[in-house]
């Protein structure tokens, strides 16, 4: 019986399992519509000033913002890491901090002095099991992030690039690109530069727009606002990719929980089969001896 | 030794033939005692029958019933039943050296007669508390997962329990090609109701493998004694203490080391329960005889070493149905100084020897025998195996990536211990195309030890599989990855 009466406490054990996986899965389902909804109405508006940043930086000005130009130096760098608070996301976490490790490895290489953000307690407890302290710490950012703490943030980096402290900043996060599709990556979002080519459609838009009143005060103004969007897109992306990834890992486990349960109850019906046939043959076999 | 009883070519007659045990009636006075052999040496119809018997039970009215320790086909009532007056004896010196004997101590080899000075008889007394030794001494196998976490006890027992197919005959005959090769004394092997083929094998093998550098073949130093599936219960049942006896020579007559293998001891229990219904004993327990434990610890409380000499003795225990806990290896398992487990989950990972590193234990895995270093990386490696095995449920419904930090790591080493702990054998070479390794103890401790330490984490698992000391899976990995380009 001692076999059987084991196979029941793991038995017990995986069903709640299941149950809690489960219940996982439904949430994660909910918030995830939430986050999406709040996600692609930002891209739409991250999309469009970033298309406007570009085409004033196209057109002919000799004027120039400072978050649009490359300092000469590189040292001074920002990793700002996005990583979940809770577990039980599957290789969500896994995946960003693996970039993570890389870029952290390149630093060091290059001698760079790099400052290390982590948002999400996921991410701080890996490195800090790899020994890696992290300067800044932010452990606020749940499933829906807000403007004004992202802004806080982006204002803090905008005032640290302008003054020089700041050479670069880094992002490591997971992109949104689908429901079904989402990629952890790191880019630069300081400086600016970069992210104008991401649009191609350029040809079809080249307007030549009229700037009211000049277009430095409205590059002093757009600018910023532009890498704030950007930040706070990559906030909502990695939500959201947390909710989806959350989605998927539990759905696989409540499928493992409930494969594992099939298994169990067939192992115990089998032992107390098989037990009650050893004391059915052992009386019976008792019984004849006797007689 | 022992001397004729009285009753001794007192005649009786078969009265009663049930299967491979019979019944004889003697005069009341005349009676043979208990274990003495009987004789029937008849002819019925030109066929001739002889057969030796065991007297098990005095049934009253001077009837006796007999185990039959050779087949009972043609045995008929009346036929003519002469008791011997003492136990079957074997015969027992160095002239048996070389030999291969049946259950009453008859060559089977083929080789002609073995005369010695002595002939023992089977049943014997076990050696007097005061005599037994009370040493205690690590007996280096050259197997790491041995050495490490099941250490085998000069003069002491190590028993392999395993399922079906999980590779015991091949550990022992692996241990009597480490042991025996480089072992002076004497070897003693029972082959108890496992494939005559298997007996077979090892008997070439032996003549083939010399001992050490002296030229000769361990088969001139070795005694073999076979009761093989093919035979009735009562030879297996008693061709256990027939090799028993023989090796009991060798450790009280010449006082040297001697090494007993034993393969199976499960059958010796089977055997006992084919025999008990028919001698008319109640099935006990999922129907093996009630006298169970009396038996096995008959038999077991005569393996030990004395003030006089050692017998160290490795025997296989069979699991039936994977089960240990079927009463007759339970039973076995409490007179063993060293207990290794064969579990077929490792071996259906590829992983030889399957031994289970945490059912595996050893009376001597213990600081004051092995030393601090080794029990302290002994544990170690059961506890980082053990924290995997508890993790296992969570990663199948999870995956691992679920995991804490510390515990990736634990699985990380865990995979890898779990691959260091096969090795290469040197009886399995023409299967598997590896030299056989031999491991020095020191070398296996460190090797653990560096691998608990995380030393070589980057090594990739694969690496880990089929090789001696860790040095050979580093070289492995170079190996790996020049093929892989």
């Amino acid at each position: 019986m001692a076999k059987a009466r084991a196979i029941v406490k793991r038995l017990k054990a995986v069903k709640n399992i299941r149950k809690i996986t489960r219940t996982m899965e439904l949430i994660a389902t909910a918030r995830f519509k939430k986050a999406m909804d709040r996600a692609t109405e930002a891209a739409a508006y991250t999309k469009k000033i970033a298309e406007i940043v570009a085409d004033l930086s196209k057109a002919d000005l000799s004027f120039s913002h400072p978050l649009l130009t490359q300092p000469e130096e590189q040292k001074k760098t920002v990793l700002l890491v996005m990583t979940s608070n809770r577990g039980l996301c599957g290789g969500y976490n896994g995946a960003v901090l693996r970039h993570v490790m890389g870029r952290l490895k390149d630093a060091k290489e290059n001698g760079e002095e790099l400052t290390l953000e982590v948002a999400g307690k996921r991410g701080q407890a890996f490195l800090k099991f790899q020994g890696i302290e992290s300067d800044t710490f932010y452990g606020g950012f749940e499933d829906k992030p807000r403007f004004d703490e992202v802004d806080e943030i982006a204002q803090r980096y905008i005032d640290g690039f302008v003054s020089g402290e700041i050479h670069r900043v880094d992002v490591a996060y997971t992109e949104f690109l689908s429901s079904a599709r989402q990629q952890a990556k790191l880019t630069t979002l300081l400086p600016l530069g970069q992210l104008d080519s991401a649009d191609d459609e350029e040809s079809s838009r080249a307007v030549d727009y009229e700037f009211l009143p000049s277009p430095e005060d409205i590059l002093e103004e757009i600018v910023p606002a532009a890498f704030k969007a950007q930040l706070f897109k990559c906030f909502l992306d990695a939500a959201v990719s947390e909710q989806i990834a959350r989605m998927v890992a539990m759905k696989g486990a409540t499928e493992n929980a409930g494969e594992m349960i099939s298994t169990l109850s067939m192992q115990y019906n089998r032992a107390r089969q098989s037990q009650i046939t050893s004391e059915l043959s052992e009386i019976i076999g008792g019984a004849a001896a006797l007689e | 030794m022992s001397t004729a009883t009285a009753t001794e070519n007192s005649i009786g007659q078969v009265t009663q033939v049930i299967g491979s045990t019979f019944d004889a009636a003697f005069p009341e006075d005349r009676l043979p005692d208990i274990y003495n052999a009987l004789i029937v040496d008849a002819e019925l119809k030109g066929t001739k029958v002889q057969v030796t018997g065991e007297v098990q039970q005095h049934l009253g009215g001077g009837r006796v019933r007999c185990v039959a320790l050779g087949s009972t086909d043609g045995m008929a009532r009346g036929m003519d039943v002469k008791d011997t007056g003492k136990p079957v004896a074997v015969p027992v010196g160095k002239e048996t050296l070389g030999r291969v004997f049946n259950v009453t101590g008859d060559p089977i080899d083929g080789r002609g007669d073995v005369t010695t000075e002595e002939s023992w008889p089977i049943h014997r007394d076990a050696p007097p508390l005061e005599s037994l030794s009370s040493k205690t001494e690590v007996f280096e196998t050259g197997i790491k997962v041995v050495d490490l976490l099941t250490p085998f006890v000069r003069g002491g027992k190590a028993g392999l329990f395993g399922g079906a197919g999980l590779g015991k005959t091949v550990i022992l005959t692996e241990l009597i090609a480490r042991i025996a090769s480089a072992h002076g004394g004497y070897s003693v092997f029972a082959g108890v109701g496992e494939r005559t083929r298997e007996g077979n094998d090892l008997w070439l093998e032996m003549q083939e493998t010399k001992i050490g550098d002296t030229g000769r073949s361990v088969i001139e130093q070795t005694t073999m004694v076979f009761g093989q599936m093919n035979e009735p219960p009562g030879a297996r049942l008693r061709v256990a203490l027939t090799g028993l006896t023989m090796a009991e020579w060798f450790r009280d007559a010449t006082g040297a080391d001697t090494l007993l293998f034993v393969d199976n001891i499960f059958r010796f229990s089977q055997a006992g329960s084919e025999v008990s219904a028919l001698l008319g004993r109640m099935p006990s327990a999922v129907g093996y005889q009630p006298t169970l434990g009396t038996e096995l610890g008959a038999l077991q409380e005569r393996i030990t070493s004395t003030n006089n000499g050692a017998i160290t003795s490795v025997q296989a225990v069979y699991v039936p149905a994977d089960d240990p806990t079927d009463p007759a290896p339970a039973t076995a398992f409490s007179h063993l100084d060293a207990f290794i487990y064969l579990e077929r989950k490792i071996a259906e990972k590829g992983i030889y020897p399957a031994i289970d590193p945490l059912a595996s234990s050893s009376r001597i895995l213990d600081p004051q025998y092995v030393g601090d270093r080794h029990y302290a990386v002994a544990r170690r490696v059961q506890q980082i195996l053990q924290r995997y095995r508890e993790l296992q449920d969570i990663i199948a419904i999870l995956g691992v990536d679920e995991l804490a930090e510390e515990d990736k790591l634990v699985v990380h080493r865990a995979r890898r211990i779990e691959r260091f702990l096969s090795q290469p054998f040197l009886v399995a070479e023409v299967f598997t195309g590896k030299a056989g390794k031999i491991t020095p103890l020191e070398e296996t401790i460190t090797s653990f030890e560096e691998i608990c330490d995380g030393k070589w984490d980057h090594l990739p698992e694969a690496a880990f599989m089929y090789v001696g000391g860790v040095s050979e899976a580093e070289e492995q990995a170079k190996r790996m990855a020049e093929e892989a380009g």
